[in-house]
């Protein structure tokens, strides 16, 4: 074999195993191999089959989560960190230039879209959501933080909330 | 022409290698210079830039006064100054005198290594073969520097890294002054010094693109093991180890491979390819990292030897020649790690921010007893808060595990799903960088196509 046909011949066993790797690699994921993207918080998420208070109120707290992070234009996961301590609270609303008041409305909406989830998820009763509406509206910003950090007390004591009707809760809820 | 005693021409040889491992020997040292003197990863990076810069700078100038002054002479000088720099930058505390030495110990080496190129044709018996020599001695300390500075850096420190190069250097430089000592007294006239040939423009340009397409490969498969993977520097030394392997293997097949052309193309495309192969790593597995390095090591070999040959040959001085190559290598890995770092650098903010959302939505979805997830989701925040700039370790956030059986497999199920999401985005935020690599490396095949037609 020539020097010339050594040449070529070493070039093209070069390229053919440049390519087989590239290709080998790309055909085993190469190209996805990157962190989950997380969902947009405006679409709704499914709840699944909740099963007990624990799970009822686990799912609660992150429809809650949702709905706020859609009002704020950020990610669930990003308000869910913000919302972990005071201290990232507050990095939170002087990085997105928020107020208290702003918050509380998002975290509100957040709470009411998590009825709405509830209720169509046939977690919660039509009966018991139209009431705990009324009371979430009004409801202050570090009780509101509260409930979506721990919706179990939510359901704990919505005796509490509703007053009267908390008698009923047992009944209604699945 | 008569060769020389053996210990002399091995001495050469050590003394290039030793010089050349030089602008790769600190990359395993890195992470740990990183966190002793408190800097930055683009700060870091200086440590390399800084060596090569220079390298680039003082070669061909270095080269002139090594003729000026008598070659063994001036590689005994050079190694006595890159040695005395080297324990300068062992016993350095902070980024700045670092940064300083090794721009000393740049100008010694570059005198030293430009210096022995125009003692080895009378070394070793011919042009050709001193040519052979310096270039497989360049690529093998080229090849070898990472390995051997990641396994001093774990079992010893990374100052020993230099601290060791002093003895080493002085050890080479003994024979030289043997030779330094028989030298004519008269310097070569400057009439000589201007009858210098052109530099090969093309051959060398090609070299410049591939040394920063191998400097890439190095330095981010390095940062990629260790802060990406977490893996020690004596781990990470040995993996990178196949790559100076497959590049011994590739120096030894090489030269009955074909012309310098082909080989220079050849190891161009391999170059290229393997890494596009570390740009489309499929999983955070080391054992997916040696195809790629098998093809980058022995690239590596055929294109490095064969370019610079094909700058050297039929080229005088010597010297001049070699110094315009070590300029192109060396400007090439500085301009290779300037540009690509702030490239990975951004990349790894932006993963780092995309794995801490995805690991905030692993831990929002996991099936784990929420009072548990809060606990958990805690103790994680405070990690993630821990680690400035970096891809952060969570594993530690998961201990102790829950003793409750049903717990406890929820508690590893979460944390396997999670440490899974971290590997992903490390390994990703790399991927555009090597990416950049592969480029390069194609791209020298542009110089090197022409240089069929062109002969500058």
């Amino acid at each position: 074999m020539s020097g010339r046909d050594r040449g070529g011949l070493l070039i093209a066993v070069a390229t053919i195993a440049s390519l087989a790797l590239v290709f080998a690699y790309l055909a085993a994921g190469g190209a996805s191999y990157e962190p989950a993207k997380v969902q947009d918080p405006c679409k709704p998420r499914p709840w699944r089959n909740p099963e007990g208070l624990e799970q009822i109120a686990e799912q609660f707290s992150l429809s809650a989560l949702d709905g706020a992070a859609c009002k704020l234009g950020v990610s669930r996961e990003t308000l869910a960190r913000a919302l972990a301590t005071p201290a990232a609270r507050e990095r939170f609303i002087q990085r997105y230039g928020l107020d208290d008041a702003e918050l509380a409305r998002a975290v509100r909406a957040g709470l009411l879209r998590a009825v709405d989830d509830a209720e169509r998820a046939g977690a919660l009763s039509p009966l018991l959501a139209a009431p705990l509406r009324v009371t979430l509206r009004n409801i202050p910003l570090d009780q509101a933080i509260e409930l979506i950090q721990n919706a179990r007390s939510l359901l704990d004591n919505l005796q509490n909330f509703l007053g009267p009707a908390g008698g009923l809760i047992e009944q209604f809820l699945p | 022409m008569s060769a020389a005693p053996r210990p002399r021409r091995t001495a050469l040889a050590v003394a290039v290698g030793l010089i050349l491992a030089d602008s790769s020997i600190v990359v395993l040292a890195l992470p740990q210079i990183y966190r002793d003197l408190d800097t930055s990863v683009a700060g870091v990076t200086w440590v390399l830039v800084s060596f090569n810069l220079v390298m680039a700078l003082a070669a061909v100038p270095a080269a002139h006064l090594a003729r000026r002054m008598g070659p063994g002479r001036a590689a005994a000088i050079g190694l006595a100054v890159f040695a005395g720099a080297g324990i300068a930058c062992g016993l350095s505390e902070h980024l700045s005198t670092l940064v300083a030495a090794r721009c000393v110990q740049a100008l010694g080496g570059a005198l030293a290594v430009t210096a022995v190129l125009e003692l080895l044709p009378a070394t070793v018996g011919s042009e050709r073969r001193a040519v052979a020599v310096w270039a497989t001695a360049g690529a093998t300390g080229a090849a070898l520097g990472p390995a051997v500075g990641g396994l001093l850096t774990e079992l010893v420190s990374w100052q020993s890294i230099f601290l060791l190069q002093a003895p080493v250097a002085i050890a080479a430089g003994i024979p030289v002054l043997a030779v330094a000592r028989h030298e004519a007294s008269t310097a070569i006239v400057s009439a000589e010094l201007r009858r210098t040939g052109r530099p090969h423009l093309l051959a060398n340009l090609a070299l410049a693109m591939v040394s920063a397409a191998i400097a890439a490969a190095l330095f981010l498969l390095v940062l990629l093991l260790i802060e990406g993977w977490r893996l020690s520097p004596i781990g990470a030394a040995i993996v990178v180890s196949v790559m100076p392997l497959a590049a011994l293997l590739g120096a030894r097949i090489g030269p009955a491979l074909g012309s310098e052309r082909a080989r220079a193309a050849a190891g161009s495309i391999l170059i290229a390819g393997g890494l596009g192969g570390l740009a489309l790593l499929p999983k955070a597995t080391v054992a997916l990292t040696l195809p790629p390095q098998v093809l980058v090591g022995v690239g590596l070999a055929l294109v490095l030897s064969a370019l610079t040959e094909t700058a050297l040959m039929g080229r005088a001085p010597q010297a001049i020649h070699g110094g315009w190559t070590i300029s192109a290598r060396h400007a090439g890995v500085a301009i290779g790690l300037i540009v690509l770092t702030p490239v990975f650098t951004h990349d790894i903010a932006q993963q780092r921010h995309d794995a801490i959302d995805a690991g905030t939505a692993v831990v929002l979805d996991a099936r784990v007893n929420p009072l548990l997830k809060l606990e958990l989701a805690q103790k994680i925040a405070d990690r993630l808060e821990g680690e400035r700039g970096k891809v952060p370790t969570i594993g530690p956030a998961f201990e102790p595990l829950p003793s409750d059986p049903g717990d406890r497999a929820d508690v590893i199920g979460l944390r396997e799903e999670l440490q899974d999401q971290l590997d992903r985005a490390a390994t990703h935020a790399f991927s555009p960088s090597f990416g950049l690599g592969a480029l390069l490396g194609l791209l020298a095949l542009v110089p090197i196509g022409l240089s069929r037609r062109v002969d500058l």
